[in-house]
Order: structure tokens, then C-alpha cells, then sequence
């Protein structure tokens, strides 16, 4: 593994949920730790298995793992510290303030910039404690803070206004104030990071275009600022012996090769390891000692097994939605998971039923709708480029708004203006002119702002304003837009996740988003499901008996109603395919 | 030496971007508070998000988010008294209150913040 040749005091492993960041980070800790470095394993996965594999209760403390000499964890809640860090700001007045301003504080700490932070506060600690470094030779990271972040703590701006007066004007740097440490530490931790001497990024990514036009994002983002020794790592590639003329195995095989001939040739410079897919879900210290090293082939030790799973159909849940004759649909869901394909499908279905149907989509290269445009009755198309609409916003308020700042005022604007709330925002104001078509006919949308937007626009009032002003005089009086997006019979937000475990740990925490906003999910799809495929190999057989505990929690603890979609071993471009996705193993 | 104080509204970024119309108002008084803190002048920003202590220790401020709630912020206090609720002040009028005479060239008009959606 080239990734562990030579390596540096801190390893950051990052990458988007699920690829496995957590896994490597274990595996390579156990490596380290028995070629006889001292190693300090730090986890952030609030699916992590750390404990659950070294058999011991780790928590937020240094935890010697007696199961690999020289191995230490610890374990780090970003979400128990950003709640701290709001308890310690709303604890004291709560009884004292109304409750509902106390409720709305707590809203504008719920952010993911609060967690994020939250986090790097405690990862500062661990980078810049001296007395620490003398006691471990690697410090082990399964997640790094984002370019946004690290930016925002350079910014002589932001803390000139914020942190060493310890008061003045919010920035996305704003729950920072509510933390315990100096300007100088965060500029400690922020230089060990960009030291290659000191850090090493490992940047994680399956063999998907999407994922790694994302991992190739957050490299040129860090690049940027100055953090640029980085390593790639393609991991769960399916490996070309296990095909075995399995036309599913074949397809994936070829999928996966062909993202990577196709990878961004940023990403084509950096050392590169592979790591192919296993089939054993990564838990138990032997299999995580085989991740890095062993062969596939003799890791299946039962052939020819197969999996039949029972689990309702896309065409089921399209069945209830054409019931209503209109309203929205938003597809929610992580990056990656297939909402645009899946809000395809189901635009597609909806219009070969006759039901009038707008799908509009932020499909980014557009390659899955342009072929729809036109050719399906009742069927409207439209697309919202995420990077033009937001640049539009960015524009507009760095013009009218950042032309009485000064420079640094401006820099810290700007930098506001790169959080990922910002797209969100500007994403959903482009969507809000299509909503109101919704009292008339289906309108499928492919995203949706996260629970805690809405609230804050709902809070200020600007969502409501915006909305009223579009729809004009022609409606809505009396239902405001939120109480649109509340109500199932007008709008039904449908979450799309994968049946693995942390997939559906970040639906989870996406569904409990939406519920703060008093916005109750009306299902869920489980999309890309091997289980739901037909196939004749061992290694996806084994992939997909470890689906069926996920498939099962959906279907039981998390949603009120779910769909099974099977992967598919073509792309579903055009209505035919799509359609395909509804109706699985029955083509029209 | 006069001293205002500032109660702002619970906005996660002081610039307002988070709303779906960035504030011009709150934008532009940033930028006029910076103005009189470099002429000496002591002005105190509280965010409601950042520092609720703030508001519940002081009785004026605590008695007015009773009576009007976190959308009726922000509110100024001039040595402790209310000189402003609801909006933020042009530069004029915080000259005003400061006693700092304007150049009429710097001067800017004392027009009322826009909580249209669309205006400035």
C-alpha cells in the first residue's frame, strides 16, 4: 500500500459516507501497531465499530485496545459535542428568555457548520498537545474538516471580529465563539495540517464517476489552501476473478473500470492503492487485518448460496402517489444514492399513467433527462444547474451586499458564501418558482433542502416571502409554504438510501432533520439493492446477505413505507429502462 | 462617552446570506458600526445565537423580547435607553446619537431598511 509507505505523524483518512474511511483508518492502525509503532486511533463515525471490534467500551477518552499491543482509540461524538456546545450557550437562559426564542437559538446551532466545528475544536487538541506526540508515533483520523472549514479559521477577518473580542458579527465561524480555545491553537492545528512533513491526507472513493468528481473536489478545495500531499484510495473494487460470467457481476465489473479510466485526471497524479471488495462486512479485528492484504478469492467460503428477499416494489409506492393526481415530490438523500434516477423512474411512471408530470432535476451532466425531453407524453423536463444557480446567488449578494465592506469584511462574506448552506439555499429558491405548479399536477423534484434550512428560512420569514412573492397573487393565501411542505397529501418527501450501514445512518439523521421542521417523511427507497438482483455470484450473494439486516431496520424502525430497487446491470438511460426501476424483472 | 449596544437577531451569519434575501440593512450597518469604532466610539454587538446571556441579564431587553418575541430585534439601546427596534439605523442616524458631525459628502440619507424581498 503506497498510503502506508513512510508515513507521517497524522494520517487523515476522507471521503464521502460509506465508502469505508472507517474501516481503512482501523486496518491501517492495526498495521502500524504491529510493525511496532505506538498508534492513536481517532474515530468521528457515529457508526463506528471500534469498541464493538477490539471488544471494549472506547468513548471520549484515550482507550488502550489490549487486543493489538500499542494500539490506543478514541472516539469522538461530533454530534454530543456540538450538543454540548449549545447547552453550554442556551443552558443558562433557558426559563429565563421565552421559549421560543430559546427553541430558535437552539435551531441556529443545529447546523452542519456547528457539528463540523465542534468537531475540529476537538481534533485541535490532539494536533497541537506536544505531550501527546511524545507518547504516540501516529495519530489515525477517519475524517478531516473541510476546505470550508480551515479557510474560515485562516481568515484574519473572522477572528479579528469574533474570537479575540468575543463578540461581534455571526459568521458560519460563529459557534467557534462558544469554544474554549485561542487563535493561536486553531493556527497550530491548521498548520500541522498543511505541514506533509507532519500530515498526510488519504482521500477514500469507490470506482463511481460521482464519487470521484467529489473526492476530486474536496483535493482541489484543500489543494488550494495550501494542504496538498495527498493519497488516493479506490476501495470495494469488484474484482475481475469473481465475474464468473454473471452478466450483474460482469456489468459492475465494467461500470467500475470504466469510472476509473475515466477518473478526473487530477486525481490521475496522486499514488493510488486499490482495494477490492470483500465479501464480509468489515467488522472483527481478522477481517479488518484482511482488508489491506488478502486475495478475495479465498476469503468466500461458501459458493453458489443464494438470496431471495421479499420486499415491496417501486410500482407499489407510485400506485399511492398517482392515488392524489398531484403534488410535490422531493427525493432526498446523500450524494451519490441515486435520487435523480430514482425521481426519474417515477416521473416517467407517473406520465405514462397519464398523469401530468414536471420533473426537474440537478442533474449535473444532464446525460439521464435529455433524453426524455420531448419524447414522453405528459411529461415536462426542466434542469437547475446547482453551480449556476449558486454562483447567480453568490453574485448577487457579493454586488448589492459586499460593496460597503471592507477587504476582510468582504473575504469573510465570501467565504459565508461557500458553505454548503449557501447552494442549498440557492438551489431551493430556484426550485420555489416550480412548487406552486404542484395544486395541478405532479411536480418530482430530484433534492430537498435538509430540515434545518427550512427552518431557519421559515424562522426569518424570507421562505414565505420569496414563495408569496413568485406565486403572485394567485394563491396560497392562507396556506403558508411551509405548511405546504408539512402536509403529506401536497407534498411527500421520499428518502433514498443504500442497504449499507452507514447510508442509512445518515438517512436516519436526515429524517430526524426533517422532523425539527415538523416534516414527516412518507417513504423510503432503498436503492442500488444486490439483494433485489438476480445474480449467480458468490461474492454479490455474500454482499447481499449482509444487505438484509439494513433492509430489515428500514422496513421496521425507520420508515412508514419503503422500496426495494434492485442495481440495475445498465445505466437506466431513456424511458424503457427507467421504467424498469418501477416494474424490476417485468420490463414493459 | 456615549456607548450604544446592539441586540441582534439569531442570524447564523451576521451578513444574512442565510435568508433567502440577504439583509442590505444588516449588511450596511456592519460595515457603519466599523465606521464609528474606528472614530473611538464604543458600540457592543449581542447576537441572540452567541451571547442570550446578554439579553437575559439586561431587564430592558428581557422585557421587550417578552413583549415582541426575536422578530421584533434588533433593538439599540443608547446608554440604556431604547433609541430603536425592529431595523437597523442608517449612518446618519447613529451620527446622531454619537454626536459626530457628517461631512455632507459621506452623508447618506436616512432611509428605512428594506425588508421587501427585492429593493436596494
Amino acid at each position: 500500500m503506497l498510503f502506508l509507505e513512510q508515513p507521517p505523524r497524522f494520517l487523515f483518512f476522507t471521503g464521502k459516507g460509506g465508502v469505508g474511511k472507517t474501516s481503512i483508518a482501523c486496518a491501517t492502525a492495526i498495521q502500524l501497531a504491529d510493525e511496532g509503532r505506538r498508534v492513536l486511533l481517532v474515530s468521528t463515525d457515529p457508526a463506528s465499530n471500534v469498541g464493538q471490534v477490539f471488544g471494549v467500551t472506547i468513548g471520549n477518552q484515550i482507550t488502550a485496545l489490549t487486543a493489538v499491543e500499542r494500539l490506543f482509540a478514541l472516539e469522538i461524538d461530533p454530534q454530543a459535542a456540538a450538543q454540548v456546545y449549545r447547552e453550554r450557550i442556551v443552558g443558562p437562559v433557558r426559563g429565563l428568555l421565552p421559549e421560543t426564542v430559546v427553541n430558535s437559538i437552539e435551531e441556529q446551532l443545529s447546523g452542519a457548520c456547528t457539528t463540523e466545528i465542534a468537531a475540529f475544536d476537538e481534533f485541535t487538541s490532539l494536533l497541537t498537545d506536544t505531550a501527546l506526540h511524545a507518547d504516540y508515533d501516529h495519530i489515525i483520523f477517519d475524517t478531516a474538516p473541510t476546505g470550508h472549514t480551515i479557510r474560515l479559521l485562516q481568515l484574519p477577518g473572522a477572528w479579528s471580529s469574533f474570537i479575540e473580542k468575543g463578540k461581534g458579527d455571526a459568521s458560519c465561524l460563529g459557534p467557534l465563539a462558544g469554544l474554549a480555545k485561542q487563535r493561536a491553537q486553531y493556527k497550530t492545528a491548521v498548520d500541522a495540517l498543511a505541514d506533509p512533513s507532519r500530515t498526510r491526507l488519504i482521500l477514500v472513493s469507490r470506482a463511481q464517476n460521482a464519487t470521484l468528481q467529489e473526492v476530486a473536489r474536496t483535493y482541489q478545495e484543500l489543494a488550494a489552501i495550501g494542504i496538498s500531499q495527498h493519497f488516493l484510495v479506490i476501495n470495494g473494487l469488484f474484482p475481475q476473478s469473481e465475474t464468473q460470467e454473471d452478466a450483474l457481476a460482469e456489468a459492475i465489473f465494467s461500470r467500475e473500470q470504466a469510472a476509473l479510466s475515466a477518473m478526473p485526471a487530477l486525481l490521475k497524479t496522486l499514488p493510488c492503492d486499490h482495494l477490492q471488495l470483500k465479501p464480509f462486512n468489515l467488522v472483527g479485528l481478522e477481517a479488518l487485518r484482511q482488508l489491506l492484504t488478502a486475495n478475495v478469492q479465498q476469503l468466500i467460503v461458501e459458493r453458489n448460496t443464494s438470496v431471495t428477499i421479499n420486499a415491496p416494489k417501486l410500482s407499489a409506492l407510485v400506485d399511492e402517489i398517482a392515488a392524489d393526481s398531484h403534488g410535490l415530490i422531493m427525493f432526498m438523500g446523500k450524494g451519490g444514492v441515486g435520487k435523480t434516477t430514482l425521481a426519474a423512474a417515477v416521473a416517467v411512471e407517473l406520465a405514462h399513467r397519464g398523469l401530468p408530470t414536471h420533473l426537474t432535476t440537478t442533474d449535473p451532466a444532464a446525460h439521464l433527462t435529455k433524453t426524455l425531453t420531448g419524447t414522453v407524453e405528459n411529461l415536462v423536463v426542466s434542469r437547475i444547474d446547482p453551480e449556476v444557480e449558486t454562483e447567480r446567488y453568490r453574485e448577487q449578494v457579493l454586488e448589492t451586499k459586499g460593496a460597503q465592506l471592507d477587504a476582510e469584511g468582504l473575504a469573510l462574506l465570501e467565504e459565508d458564501l461557500r458553505s454548503p448552506c449557501t447552494e442549498e439555499i440557492a438551489v431551493f429558491q430556484a426550485f420555489s418558482r416550480i412548487i406552486r405548479e404542484a395544486d395541478k399536477k405532479f411536480v418530482v423534484i430530484d433534492t430537498a433542502p435538509t430540515g434545518h434550512t427550512l427552518l431557519l428560512l421559515d424562522a426569518t420569514g424570507a421562505y414565505h416571502r420569496e414563495v408569496s412573492r413568485q406565486a403572485g397573487s394567485t394563491g396560497l393565501h392562507d396556506v403558508t409554504p411551509m405548511m405546504q411542505l408539512q402536509d403529506q397529501k401536497q407534498t411527500k418527501v421520499l428518502i433514498v438510501t443504500l442497504a449499507e450501514t452507514t447510508p442509512v445512518l445518515e438517512a436516519v439523521n436526515l429524517q430526524e432533520d426533517l422532523r425539527r421542521a415538523s416534516i414527516e417523511p412518507w417513504g423510503w427507497i432503498i436503492n442500488n439493492s444486490v439483494a433485489a438482483a438476480v445474480s449467480q455470484s458468490s461474492l454479490l450473494m455474500e454482499r447481499a446477505k449482509n444487505e438484509l439486516k439494513e433492509i430489515d431496520d428500514v422496513a421496521h424502525r425507520y420508515a412508514h413505507r419503503y422500496a426495494l430497487v434492485p442495481v440495475l446491470n445498465n445505466e437506466p438511460v431513456g424511458e424503457t429502462l427507467l421504467r424498469t426501476l418501477i416494474y424490476p424483472f417485468s420490463p414493459a | 462617552m456615549k456607548k450604544i449596544e446592539v441586540f441582534d437577531p439569531a442570524l447564523c451569519c451576521s451578513t444574512g446570506v442565510c435568508g433567502v434575501d440577504a439583509d442590505q440593512a444588516l449588511i450596511s450597518f456592519a460595515a457603519d458600526v466599523e465606521w464609528a469604532r474606528q472614530q473611538g466610539f464604543l458600540i457592543e454587538r449581542f447576537n441572540l445565537a452567541q451571547q442570550p446571556m446578554a439579553f437575559a441579564e439586561n431587564q430592558i431587553v428581557k422585557a421587550y423580547l417578552e413583549f415582541a418575541g426575536q422578530d421584533g430585534l434588533p433593538l439599540l439601546l443608547l446608554d440604556g435607553d431604547i433609541v430603536l427596534a425592529g431595523q437597523y439605523p442608517s449612518r446618519a442616524e447613529l451620527a446622531h446619537w454619537l454626536d459626530i458631525t457628517l461631512p455632507d459628502t459621506t452623508a447618506k440619507p436616512a432611509k428605512s431598511c428594506c425588508s421587501g424581498s427585492t429593493c436596494c
